[in-house]
């Protein structure tokens, strides 16, 4: 026995202890994905499909949640989480948005035009960047530019159109968007740089040779074969500002409301709070049942949302595969 | 999601085969008492020829000279340096219509790094410097803009390096990223249909232009990129070892087209294979550690070196 462990390894052996690992992981994430499902189940069980629905006011709901005893009663567990929903998409799809004009912008000057010395500077700071903790571009967000945008941005006449429905205070919308975008753009420019460069030179050198300039042949050659990598970096910004939650709390006004696009440009300024953040609030009235529940009920959509995010990405990446050097 | 046209297309293909129930015919039938066919090695040959100045073997297998025409790019004092490195070192070169001159030389020797400076190509090395003056048609390129230079010079490289795109595509890359506006597909079908016939592959990619370019074999990728290049309707074609990442069959076929291209192009090709310079090639320049060591027709300077060191390299001394 001993004589056979001082062997060296044999590739049965490691791939069954790597297949075992990997095997546990799995087993972890359906088990919380049962588990959550199973303590979310009250709350849709009493709501139906009204849950995702806007019913009612949600932060008075909660609130009545959190004094809600023991044994709740089905009216106790009411909610219509849209307003949080809502909340989640906004912040999300618009950070995406500009966080993915941004960093191809950004990785397209950094892989082709940036001169040789500024690349070694900037590279190594994005990379910097994309581990900040999101709380410190929260701080930023909230001691920074909320009194900014409330004191010399939003006009008097902007608060006051809408005064009876949401008093504007700064933090909102917009500044959500903004410190978000900024949160998720090192790390697309990071994975987007990493695509870009993997891209063979003989390709751009190809299309050079023909006598296309370098903007061109950036467009209509790397940045094409790169996109897998660009969806790739899109994703993973996506699922962090998906599941963003300290800095939103911090940032976005913390009010279940919904922002009404018909109010033009204001819309930026209302104050939101997505589901993510609405759990870490919520956390320390936990134990009423009512609240826990609710609770687990976003988090599964959290999860299920983000999983379709990666089923997503990857149907978007099989088009193009087609032309790819995989055949 | 299946294509109506890719569909039938398939099926007109099946018919062709015997109908159900027969065994379709083999790829390949093997004879048993047939004589075995023995390659010999090529490598033999050449030092034979080159010891021996007997080149009726190889002058045999080889297309007629070309007949030269005008002097399409002129190098003259051309020195490129890559830092402290000297390069390529007071070159001077005619590159004349109908010939193809071939460039030959150990590694090292500068030939690659001359013909990417002919595509202007050495001025994307950070590092690169260069000195003397090459006219295109009597102008100095330096003085036309490089993407319009690039379009009358095009070249071909070591590595095929088709674009992940259709075939159809990458021919038509060139014609689409030329101007401001992207002409539509029927208007440029003529062009590409014309660079692949000139390039020698439509025959095999006729039914095939919608299909990856990086699925074809590595011959057909070569003469794909050929045609990208031809479609561009360039005045002069640089050719870097076009032919050393293919088998001697695929070789073949570009030496060929090589051969027939050199009507109404200047071609200039840089080739380790020996063989290769002396069956394409009208003139030939060898060069070594950077110098021009020798230049003259390819006949005279194979048959007949004057500098001792392209003897040496010829006959297999060095290399």
């Amino acid at each position: 026995m001993l004589n056979r462990l001082k062997e060296p390894w044999t590739d049965r052996r490691a791939g069954l202890l790597l297949g075992a690992l990997a095997c546990s992981v799995l087993a972890v994430i359906v088990f919380m994905l049962v588990f959550i499902a199973i303590k979310a189940w009250p709350s849709f069980a009493n709501n139906g499909l009204s849950w995702f629905s806007s019913k009612g006011v949600v932060d008075q709901q909660l609130d009545a949640m959190v004094n809600s005893g023991a044994n709740p009663s089905p009216a106790e567990y009411e909610l219509g989480a849209w307003p949080l929903i809502y909340a989640t998409l906004l912040t999300t799809f618009f950070a995406t948005f500009f966080g993915l004009i941004f960093s191809l912008l950004s990785a397209i000057f950094i892989v082709e035009f940036a001169p040789e010395r500024i690349r070694r500077v900037i590279v190594p700071v994005v990379r910097l960047l994309a581990a900040v903790p999101s709380v410190i571009y929260g701080l930023i967000g909230i001691l920074v530019l909320a009194p900014f945008i409330g004191n010399s941005v939003i006009t008097a006449e902007q608060k006051s159109s809408v005064q009876f429905v949401i008093p504007l205070s700064g933090t909102g919308l917009g500044v959500a968007i903004a410190v978000l975008t900024v949160m998720i753009t090192p790390i697309m420019i990071a994975i987007t740089v990493d695509g870009l460069h993997a891209i063979p030179r003989a390709w751009k050198e190809g299309a050079l040779a023909l006598g296309v300039n370098r903007w061109r042949a950036m467009w209509s050659v790397t940045v094409r074969a790169a996109r897998p990598a660009i969806i790739a970096g899109a994703v993973l910004a996506t699922a962090r500002a998906l599941g963003e939650a300290i800095m939103i709390s911090m940032v976005a006004g913390s009010k279940g409301f919904s922002p009404n696009p018909l109010d033009g440009f204001v819309f930026f300024f209302e104050p939101v709070r997505t589901m993510a953040a609405t759990v870490v609030e919520n956390a320390e009235s936990i134990n009423a049942p009512a609240m826990q529940s609710s609770l687990y009920a976003m988090a599964l959509v959290l999860l299920v949302g983000a999983f379709f995010l990666s089923l997503g990405s990857w149907i978007a990446k099989q088009p193009l595969k087609k032309y790819g050097t995989r055949s | 999601m299946i294509d109506p046209h890719e569909s039938t297309a398939r099926t007109a293909q099946t018919t062709d085969e015997p109908a159900n129930g027969t065994m379709p015919p083999p790829i390949r039938r093997i004879t048993l008492d047939s004589q075995p066919t023995v390659a010999l090695p090529p490598s033999q040959d050449a030092v034979a020829i080159a010891n021996t100045g007997d080149r009726s073997l190889a002058a045999a297998g080889r297309p007629a000279r070309g007949v030269a025409g005008p002097e399409r790019m002129t190098i003259s004092g051309l020195s490129v340096y890559y830092g402290d490195n000297h390069a390529v070192k007071n070159v001077s070169l005619p590159i004349r219509q109908g010939e193809v001159l071939a460039l030959i030389g150990p590694s090292g020797c500068g030939k690659t790094t001359l013909l990417r400076t002919l595509n202007r190509l050495t001025e994307l090395t950070g590092s690169a410097r260069r000195e003397g003056l090459i006219t295109l048609d009597g102008t100095d390129i330096d003085s036309l803009e490089v993407t319009e230079h690039r379009r009358r010079v095009s070249m071909v490289f070591q590595q095929p390096n088709p674009f992940p795109m259709s075939v159809f595509d990458n021919v038509a890359y060139a014609l689409r990223e030329q101007g401001s506006k992207r002409p539509k597909k029927k208007v440029l079908e003529p062009y590409v249909v014309d660079a692949l016939q000139r390039a020698g592959l439509y025959d095999e990619v006729a039914s095939n232009l919608d299909h990856p370019a990086l699925r074809l074999s590595g011959g057909q990728q070569q003469r794909l990129c050929i045609a990208r290049a031809l479609a561009a309707r360039p005045e002069g074609l640089l050719m870097d070892e076009p032919c050393s990442a293919l088998d001697p069959k695929s070789t073949n076929v570009i030496e060929e087209l090589i051969v027939e291209l050199r009507k109404e192009l200047a071609i200039v090709i840089v080739t380790h294979n020996l063989q290769q310079a002396y069956r394409v090639g009208d003139h030939v320049a060898f060069m070594y550690l950077g110098d021009l060591v020798e230049y003259g027709p390819t006949d005279d300077l194979f048959d007949n070196p004057k500098a001792a060191r392209t003897r040496d390299y010829i006959g297999g001394a060095f290399g």
